[in-house]
């Protein structure tokens, strides 16, 4: 016995991580899966209904439409995030890349708000579009634009946006951070040979720093897919458990969260009667959506440690 | 190379100037707030001041023992910090240094976490722990936050891997054992990786909000986000209060920020290429 650990000293190296992790990591993607054919409350006694609750969730038309209105929120996040953020991301790393005057300033002032709490950020962009106390307001009434003042916060088409905007202002600093590391990472003499050819900066981004910032993107793009989809702070504490006016701003976690924990007991929840059985099943969809990409990141990341 | 990047550039980059020095500009707005009184601050918001008063913070150290919620976080932070850097070390030192049959199985299972976020397997987690009597527990958080060791794992591993092999053979020959070479050795070595380590981490779980939120009932283990909550719900009874608490727990932090800005981005740069 003793031989077999000691021909195996690694064992004691990996045991403590791997039973932690297992715990509270692996195990509860299963015991959700296990949950998930279940009808129960988490109190009383656990009835078997096979795939019921799936059936359940996509036929119930109300559940429907709170799952696709949360959905549509969140790929909403996820797409703004691609088509927007992560170009904003790109060109801001390239001017601290190409040294611009200013560029410690630029780099500390866009990081900054990452270290911001959440409930803060949701603060200031209510000092700043609120109806009554918002500074936008305040602003338009200085400029003479009176009229245009309005809650801004209150407009419910504007909502997930505002949502997104936070999102971005607090985080768009850390893949920043990564894109200029990726730059760095870039030869010298090809910037310089492009110079010398006569390329301007934005040819030279376009032509010689893009193509190699390739993996960078992707993984951006990968990251910004799980965080639409598991994304949850923003949504509850701008719009409540219940997401917000009309759902406005209800988000795919939001949603489940409210049916696994809904109401002030944090056993209760609408599906009173079901809350764990249908909590759970929203979060084996949610872990389909998530496995899809996984499997493509996962093959990533050891293509790239192959090379 | 030229200094001149052209009139798009130049457009470019004073927006950026715009863009940065709003959150110097918000800063300072809350800052300014934060020492009114709240009926100034209702009424005329951009106004100057009728006068200025410390009622804001004294109102919050004192009457509702801020520092207790902030202990409370940085309880969890040290704590789940602690735990994480020594367990993933540990883990990773085991799959990257030594060759056996599963390793590379065994990495895989330590990358599924990256994907999967504690939250989505919070029914079962929760179960677990009210069977553990650990619910409103601060322990609750600090397990479940160090069990998230994917990144740390994959960042630690891959530095452990690229270390020679030779430096293990010759602390082998001197005669160290398995556990002194690693904890005198290659542990210290690794301090670069565990900074940044603990940078990346350290932020999510400071402003984490979903496990203490599902964990932490009682009033007394809230921490630093969900108490700010309470104060920014309802602005027109707190705003006074939103603004001091909003600079008591953010000033710190984003002092320590830029005084240390220089490592603390070049350990997330570090985290990003080895991620």
């Amino acid at each position: 016995m003793i031989a077999f650990f000691k021909k195996r000293p690694y064992i004691f190296f990996l045991l403590p991580g791997f039973i932690l992790y297992t715990i509270f990591v692996i195990y509860p993607i299963f015991a959700a899966i296990n949950i998930s054919f279940f009808e129960w409350n988490g109190i009383s006694e656990k009835v078997f209904v096979g795939l019921g609750n799936y059936i359940e969730l996509f036929t119930n038309p109300e559940l429907m439409s709170q799952m696709t209105n949360a959905l549509g929120h969140s790929f909403t996040l996820f797409v703004l995030t691609v088509l927007l953020q992560i170009p904003i991301q790109i060109i801001m790393a390239y001017m601290i890349y190409i040294k611009s005057k200013g560029k410690n300033f630029f780099q500390v002032a866009i990081f900054s708000p990452q270290f911001i709490s959440t409930p803060i950020i949701v603060f200031i962009f209510t000092l700043l579009f609120d109806g009554n106390i918002g500074l936008f307001n305040r602003i338009l009434e200085l400029i003479g634009l009176g009229h245009l003042t309005r809650s801004w916060l209150g407009i419910p088409e504007l909502g997930i946006y505002i949502v997104w905007i936070m999102i971005t202002w607090a985080g768009i600093g850390v893949g920043m951070v990564y894109f200029i590391g990726a730059m760095k990472m870039i030869s010298f003499d090809e910037i310089e040979s492009a110079y010398l050819e006569g390329a301007g900066v934005w040819r030279r981004l376009y032509y010689i720093v893009l193509p190699q910032i390739k993996t960078t993107i992707l993984n951006l793009v990968l990251a910004a897919y799980i965080f639409g989809m598991t994304i949850f702070d923003f949504s509850y504490i701008l719009g409540g458990i219940s997401g917000g006016i009309n759902r406005n701003v209800d988000v795919m976690s939001l949603f489940f969260y409210r049916m696994a924990f809904g109401d002030q007991n944090p056993l209760g929840g609408r599906v009173n009667e079901n809350s764990m059985g249908m909590g759970t099943t929203i979060a084996v969809v949610l872990f389909l959506m998530l496995f899809i990409v996984a499997i493509f990141q996962i093959s990533l990341m050891y293509r790239k440690e192959e090379e | 190379m030229d200094k001149h990047h052209g009139i798009a550039a130049g457009i470019v980059k004073a927006f950026l100037w715009v863009y940065c020095s709003f959150a110097v500009f918000i800063l300072g707005y809350i800052l300014y707030n934060s020492f009114r009184p709240k009926k100034d601050i209702l009424t005329n918001t951009l106004g100057s001041p009728s006068g200025f008063t410390f009622d804001n913070y004294k109102k919050l150290l004192v009457d509702d023992k801020f520092l207790r919620f902030f202990l409370n976080s940085v309880i969890i932070l040290v704590a789940s910090l602690l735990l994480i850097v020594i367990i993933s070390s540990l883990t990773s030192y085991g799959i990257a240094r030594y060759s056996f049959k599963l390793k590379k199985a065994i990495r895989v299972y330590f990358l599924i976490g990256l994907m999967f976020p504690a939250q989505l397997g919070i029914v079962p987690i929760f179960l677990l722990m009210s069977k553990l009597n650990l619910v409103d527990n601060l322990l609750s958080v600090i397990i479940v936050s160090a069990s998230s060791i994917s990144m740390p794992v994959f960042m630690l591993s891959n530095f452990f891997a690229k270390l020679p092999e030779e430096i293990h053979e010759a602390a082998i020959i001197d005669g160290a054992g398995e556990w002194t070479t690693f904890y005198k050795i290659m542990f210290p070595m690794a301090s670069p990786v565990v900074f940044a380590v603990c940078i990346t981490v350290s932020v999510q779980i400071w402003n984490q909000f979903f496990l203490p939120l599902i964990f932490l009932t009682s009033e007394k283990y809230k921490t630093v986000p969900l108490i700010i909550m309470k104060y920014t719900k309802n602005l027109f009874m707190t705003v006074d209060s939103a603004m001091a608490v909003s600079i008591l727990s953010t000033v710190p932090i984003l002092i320590l920020f830029i005084i240390f800005s220089n490592r603390i981005i070049e350990g997330v740069t570090a985290g990003a290429v080895k991620g």
